[in-house]
């Protein structure tokens, strides 16, 4: 929710002479996210005078002027068409920062210095107009800071958590962050003049169900202007992101952003029979709602209907013919409170999620309905004229106030802090908690307090979590045993037979099942998968492993394994699943899973299969052969003999830097060299990588020490892995590279390269 | 000769993770992926109205179960079988209902710990995650604790570090709601503890500067045998 510092500033007058920052801080001791800052116009954009403009020497669409404010003059590269000697414009200067955290540099523009930059209206967030420079009036004073003249609003974007509805109002932000300051806001009280006809005479109330809908209060305003706002509620509503609709209208959504509390307001003619009354739909009801579409209803939705039909799905959204336009003469304007779950349910049923429906949801304060309905009742006078009819329509009130009682031992037992009770009594006080003896008495708005570890955080949050000492437990070995070390311990060995490790995903699609030749019937089913096609869970990891194989045709050979879960119908199992496919791939496999067996301290069955060959192919493999082989990794765990104290994750010391990969395929080149025998392989290695971005991977696969070479000569070869991450790369580019690295290499290591 | 074969990051990360969590005698357990309303939901207070369950969109399975959105599922079956004080860490991959993209993605790694005994207290969750954050990424990492939400846990905070100059939230954490410890057959007047869990892929992502969080799981070596 967009949170504007202005409107916090009514409730809490020092907020306004608070640096953005210091704001920042307060919410963050609170605990609310601020998401973004957008801050008003930087002190550093002046209001600058032209004096000429000259064509840029090197650029025909750009302009070099020379700009004054009260005391220098700037030369500033523009690019601006409507730009003229004399004009008065916005100038950012250097060290300004404008929206999007854009700091103004000095800089150099097709090979002219600028000192600046003038501004468009989108630059500074004024508009969306980006076609020239804004040309301020001639009554602007030349040095002054632009936001002298051009109000911008400071809003703060906050995310609140699904326990703090009270968040989502600017009366409830301002509470928690007066709290942090010491303070406490007020509320004026709302006089209303006595004049109108009585409500009771123009209109009837009948609540159907209580629990569904605990308050309902109404008001009726007769004879207003519908019209358009006045400038100053627009510019607000635009502010926190909401549009204007008419006057009467944006008074209530003005409401809802002030106090949390959602409004609606009818046109009293529209209202058949002159009766309200909240009660559930009737099965396959119908409603037009304001945004056009025909719902329809079922018994759990809770219904505002007149003598003859709904006129609003209760605290979600009114209907389009009941709504308040042009030609609306009387008004009435409804305050209620309703249930959350019912207004959740409701929501969800329909699809449909508003302002109002997710206050609803979250709990808004029970105390202020008629606050409210007042507030706004007396506001609408003010913008659209007309008169209060005498009179409230009630039903309900607000409820009883819960009370916790404050253990002032135990809640400093949870923050391990040392706080007096005096101490405690202050915080929980600050927080509009009202103290009778040992009670807290929760204020209508706070439906997350309800225990005393909800108390115990209210402390902890005043006081501050940076005076909380951490407390460190003393090395210990674990309690048992775990089936995690020995998963660990089994990667490792697969590793070190050149296997890696992956992970894929647990679904299967419909063309899985065709091409394994599956049963749907034996698969589990996902309800909303996200894409329709892949809705089942898979029973075995092979499916995934040979997609992986078809991914790298690269490679040679493709070692790859996973241990990850697989769902039976009958029962979940963690599998170990390994493929190989490629050069000496069924030597890598028997022999990993025989020192398995050994490391295991068990020969466990080893079953390798050969995946079948036209299969491969529809998966899209084109090596020839893949062998598979998996398990239940408890099978090999729990039978094996193990020393439980020599288990220890190894974990690894070498530093990695990351290359990313590119869509695009990648090429690969053979270099081998012949190089002094005692030279280190691995600086060659590292000393390709720095040749170009393009070297994604390069590996050594021959290391040869022999006198066929030369004395106290070897050969070592490479693989050379090439890619673009924005094209395809091309043999030339390749070759390209490819000499680039040799000539590096035959320089640096007086090497020789060795003709294929 | 032969190519050295690679283990994946995710692995890597947690191993690193989990170690500096075993220095402090914590055990490691593994729950199931399918997982039914009562362990992955009401049992950690997040009761089906209520807006919180929002927090995490579910994969549901026409059987009327689900997968896991959390491992929490595995702290309430690991708990409600032992008596404290109990100490675990529990990894595994979880399931979240959302658009994927290069940050998002439907399946994703977590770690997540727990501690429950008497006298637990928030200073202890602090000097731990302080702990951890030490070994992970060095002696003067600094650390800070926001407030926070969650429903079962009671503080709640969020914990951030000075990454690379800028504060980056990578946990979060608290005291684990009396309701929960309730579910886990363990009396809240007698014990307390501390939860805490973290996403694993996005900890990889921020480590290596990867762009893309669904090369994770593509399977493609250039990816994998870089680590």
């Amino acid at each position: 929710m967009r949170i504007l510092k202005s409107w916090l500033t009514d409730y809490v007058k020092s907020i306004g002479s608070m640096s953005n920052s210091s704001i920042a801080d307060l919410f963050r001791r609170a605990g609310i996210e601020v998401e973004s800052v957008e801050s008003g116009i930087d002190d550093n954009v002046v209001v600058a005078e032209i004096l000429s403009v000259d064509k840029h020497p090197n650029a025909d669409r750009l302009s070099l002027a020379d700009v004054k404010d009260n005391s220098t003059t700037y030369k500033i590269v523009c690019g601006a068409p409507n730009i003229k000697k004399g004009q008065k414009v916005p100038l950012a200067k250097i060290g300004a920062i404008l929206p999007g955290e854009f700091q103004i540099k000095k800089s150099t523009i097709r090979g002219v210095e600028s000192e600046g930059m003038l501004c468009a209206a989108d630059e500074l967030g004024l508009g969306e107009d980006h076609s020239g420079i804004i040309v301020l009036p001639k009554d602007y004073e030349v040095g002054q800071p632009l936001n002298k003249y051009i109000k911008k609003e400071t809003v703060f974007d906050i995310s609140i958590t699904p326990n703090r509805g009270d968040w989502l109002s600017h009366i409830g932000v301002a509470r928690e962050l007066a709290a942090f300051t010491g303070q406490q806001i007020r509320r004026e009280p709302i006089v209303i003049q006595k004049m109108g006809n009585d409500i009771q005479s123009l209109l009837s109330l009948e609540v159907l169900n209580e629990s569904a809908c605990p308050q309902y209060f109404a008001r009726i305003i007769q004879n207003v202007k519908v019209g358009s706002s006045p400038e100053w509620l627009v510019k607000r509503l635009e502010a926190c992101g909401v549009r204007s609709v008419n006057n009467v209208v944006d008074i209530t959504n003005y409401i809802l952003l002030d106090t949390g509390h959602p409004l609606h307001a009818f046109d009293y003619a529209k209202i058949e029979g002159k009766k309200i009354i909240v009660r559930f739909a009737n099965t396959d009801e119908e409603i037009v709602t304001l945004d056009g579409l025909n719902r329809t209803l079922i018994e759990k939705d809770l219904v505002i209907a007149d003598s003859k039909h709904p006129i609003a799905l209760a605290g979600i959204m009114g209907s389009k013919d009941s709504e308040v336009d042009g030609s609306t003469v009387d008004i009435v304007l409804e305050a209620a409170v309703f249930n959350p779950k019912g207004i959740r349910s409701s929501a969800k049923t329909h699809k449909l999620q508003s302002d109002a429906s997710y206050r609803f949801e979250r709990g808004i304060d029970d105390s202020d309905t008629e606050y409210v309905l007042n507030q706004a009742a007396k506001m609408i006078t003010e913008v659209a004229g007309g008169s209060i009819a005498s009179g409230i329509l009630r039903f309900g009130q607000s409820p009883a106030k819960k009370s916790v009682k404050i253990d002032y031992d135990q809640i400093n037992s949870i923050l391990g802090s040392n706080l007096s009770r005096e101490n405690i009594r202050h915080y929980l006080k600050s927080l509009y908690l009202e103290l009778k003896d040992d009670l807290a008495i929760i204020p209508l708005w706070r439906h997350d307090l309800s225990i005393l570890e909800d108390l115990a955080e209210e402390v902890g949050r005043m006081n501050g979590y940076d005076k909380i000492t951490p407390i460190y437990f003393t090395k210990a070995t674990p309690p048992a045993y775990s089936q995690y070390y020995t998963e660990e311990l089994i990667k490792d060995v697969l590793v070190k037979f050149g296997f890696s490790e992956t992970v894929s995903y647990p679904y299967l699609s419909d063309n899985d099942i065709l091409l394994l030749q599956l049963k749907k019937e034996n698969l589990l089913e996902l309800s909303n998968p996200l894409q329709e096609e892949y809705k089942y869970l898979r029973v075995s990891l092979i499916p995934g492993l040979i997609k992986a194989v078809a991914k790298n045709p690269a490679f040679d050979p493709v070692l790859l394994f996973e241990i990850s879960h697989v769902y039976m119908k009958s029962r979940e199992t963690v599998n170990l699943g390994i493929v190989a496919a490629g050069k000496k791939a069924k030597e890598a496999i028997e022999k990993s899973l025989s020192s398995l067996q050994s490391i295991l301290g068990y020969e466990f069955e080893v079953t390798i299969k050969e995946f079948p060959r036209e299969e491969l192919h529809r998966f899209k493999v084109k090596k020839p052969v893949v062998y598979t082989f998996e398990c239940d990794i408890s099978a090999l765990i729990e039978k094996a003999r193990l020393d439980d104290n020599k288990l220890k994750l190894s974990l690894s010391k070498h530093k990695i830097t990351y290359r990313p990969i590119s869509k695009y395929p990648m090429m690969t080149r053979d270099l081998a060299f012949i190089v002094d025998k005692k030279l280190d392989s691995d600086l060659i290695t590292e000393e390709i990588y720095t040749v170009s971005d393009m070297v994604n991977r390069v590996e050594l696969f021959d290391e040869f020490v022999s006198d066929k070479f030369g004395v106290n000569k070897k050969n070592v070869a490479y693989h050379i892995f090439l890619q673009d991450t924005s094209k395809t790369l091309t043999d030339q580019e390749a070759d390209h590279v490819v000499r680039k690295i040799v000539k590096l290499i035959e320089n640096k290591y007086q090497a020789e390269l060795r003709k294929a | 000769m032969e190519q050295k074969g690679s283990l994946h990051p995710i692995t890597q990360l947690l191993r690193e993770a989990i170690s500096s969590f075993q220095e402090l005698g914590f055990d490691v357990y593994q729950g199931p992926e399918i997982e039914n309303e009562w362990y992955n939901f009401d049992a950690l207070n997040m009761a089906t109205d209520h807006p919180a369950r929002d927090m995490q969109d579910t994969f549901w399975l026409k059987n009327g179960k689900l997968l896991r959105t959390h491992t929490s599922n595995g702290q309430v079956r690991y708990a409600e079988t032992r008596k404290p004080p109990i100490r675990a860490v529990f990894p595994g991959q979880v399931y979240r209902n959302e658009a994927t993209d290069f940050k998002h993605e439907t399946s994703i790694y977590q770690l997540e710990g727990l501690c429950i005994d008497k006298g637990i207290q928030v200073g202890h969750l602090f000097g731990t995650l302080e702990h951890f954050f030490k070994k992970m990424y060095g002696d003067d990492t600094e650390i800070r604790f926001q407030p926070s939400y969650f429903p079962f846990v009671e503080p709640g905070f969020e914990v951030e570090a000075k990454y690379k100059g800028k504060w980056i939230e990578l946990l979060g954490a608290g005291m684990v709601h009396p309701k929960v410890i309730q579910n886990m057959k363990i009396d809240p007047k007698i014990y307390s503890g501390f939860a805490f869990g973290m996403g694993i892929d996005r900890l990889v992502m921020l480590k290596y500067g990867i762009e893309d969080i669904r090369n994770l799981r593509s399977g493609d070596l250039r990816f994998l045998k870089q680590f």
